[in-house]
């Protein structure tokens, strides 16, 4: 590395290439927005930088994506970015992970990061790692865009807890988008792909600069406070508003946190262990499990159906709702249940010594959430 | 009616705007349906409204009488998605 490559930056008195290069920053999605995002995190020098997307780059990313080239159609998205981006900077260590980071990034993980971006392209993914970030105490930067504008917000689950998230000022409009794609319960439904929203490179190069920005806080002072808030820009116009998020009480994300969440790294086990043997208390402790999982399984006409092992204490987004008809009388039929909360006594019962099929659970323990976050099996 | 509240709403490209009289009870959710409605805008997308005077978000759920003051500006913006 030459000792001149951050000349430029240590000439201006509110820089700190040390801070910078001493970041470590988690980007979720490496479409248009996780390109920029990357492409200025890497020029800026931070330290590392790990980017988690599980699709392959398709010919019509290339006119946004600024380290995608026509020899990468089919190759990891992730991957293709890292390898280009490892050229600005040898310095950054950047790594690709190639998968949905709701797989492969554990809460506990999240947490040794000092931000993550979220620069993905659904409703779904944005409130997961919303979630994810409250209860690792995380600072969230939400990045995205359409043809026109582009939003910047910032949520600063690490350095001021109390804020409001992601959820706080989601409309019920954008729930009902969500809950066209999925049954009831959880079952995605078939032929209703999400719906592709029309961007270009110039709101994602301006949403990605941003974002890198605030995600390293640059020019902010260290004893400031940071508030929740939005900065939508519009590209055509040239205006920027910046709104204050407050937090809003009946939120369906963090409504009832009023402390930090308590994050117990844990196996996935459920057999009890020999001293908790008696004490029956525990075993009524209510459990909300990352993901719904089906737990009942039959046919109003047909009753009980052996293909219910198929499907019993497993995730309901593992399937969709052609299960809801009957393989013996072929009517849509088919009652299935599908719960997320769950007694400690009933997972010991149905799990035993086999992982529950979920990422984490949280527990009201003392009046603060509690995260039992699974270690991987 | 006397105890309505004088407001102008306008979207956040500012192509509508609208000077109105409106029931202290509205909500925001209601602010952002009634402009879906009256200016037409697209229903593919889901929206927010700001307190443009204020620099603060309205939730969903909060009343115009908790959030806005006579004369405030209230602007409907694009809630976006696309990464």
């Amino acid at each position: 590395m030459g000792t001149d490559r951050y000349r430029r930056h240590e000439q201006i008195d509110w820089f700190s290439q040390d801070a910078v290069r001493s970041a470590c920053v988690v980007v979720i999605g490496a479409g248009a927005i996780g390109n920029e995002v990357v492409k200025n995190l890497a020029l800026l020098g931070v330290g590392a930088v790990d980017l988690y997307d599980f699709d392959q780059v398709e010919e019509h990313n290339l006119t946004r994506s600024v380290f995608l080239r026509e020899s990468d159609i089919g190759a990891g998205k992730a991957t293709a970015v890292v390898r280009r981006a490892s050229e600005v900077d040898p310095a950054v260590r950047l790594r690709a992970i190639e998968g949905d980071f709701w797989e492969h990034l554990g809460v506990s993980q999240l947490a040794g990061y000092d931000c993550a971006i979220g620069a993905v392209d659904n409703f779904e993914a944005r409130i997961r790692l919303n979630q994810m970030c409250l209860l690792a105490g995380t600072n969230l930067v939400n990045a995205a865009i359409d043809s026109r504008h582009a939003a910047v917000e910032s949520y600063a689950h690490g350095d001021a807890w109390g804020g409001a998230c992601y959820e706080c000022h989601l409309p019920e409009s954008a729930y009902g988008r969500m809950a066209e794609r999925y049954s009831c319960g959880g079952l995605r439904r078939r032929a209703r792909a999400a719906q592709r929203v029309p961007t270009t490179a110039v709101t994602a190069s301006i949403a990605g600069a941003l974002a890198a920005s605030t995600a390293l806080r640059l020019g902010a002072s260290g004893d400031e406070r940071p508030a929740s808030r939005r900065v939508l820009i519009d590209t055509i116009a040239g205006g920027s508003t910046v709104t204050v998020l407050d937090r809003n009480a009946d939120c369906a994300a963090c409504q009832g946190m009023l402390e930090p969440p308590v994050v117990v790294r844990t196996r996935n086990r459920w057999a009890l262990a020999p001293e908790m043997r008696g004490a029956d208390h525990a075993l009524d402790q209510v459990l909300r499990l990352s993901d719904p999982l089906v737990t009942g399984y039959d046919c109003a006409h047909c009753g009980a159906l052996p293909e219910a092992v198929r499907y019993l204490d497993r995730r309901a987004a593992d399937f969709d709702d052609s299960i809801a008809t009957c393989p013996r009388c072929a009517k849509a039929a088919v009652r299935i249940e599908i719960r997320q909360r769950f007694e400690l006594g009933e997972l010991v019962e149905r799990f035993g010594t086999r992982p529950v099929p979920a990422k984490f659970a949280l527990a009201d323990i003392g009046g603060r959430t509690v995260c039992f976050d699974f270690e991987e099996s | 009616m006397s105890n309505e509240m004088s407001l102008v709403v306008r979207t956040a490209d500012q192509t509508r705007r609208a000077e109105l009289s409106l029931d202290p009870a509205s909500t925001g959710a209601d602010i952002i349906q009634a402009a879906v409605d009256n200016w037409a805008l697209p229903g593919d997308t889901d929206y927010t409204l700001v307190n443009a005077t204020t620099g603060r978000a309205v939730t969903p759920g909060e009343s115009l009488s908790k959030a806005v003051r006579p004369g405030d500006v209230l602007e409907v913006q694009p809630v976006l998605v696309a990464g």
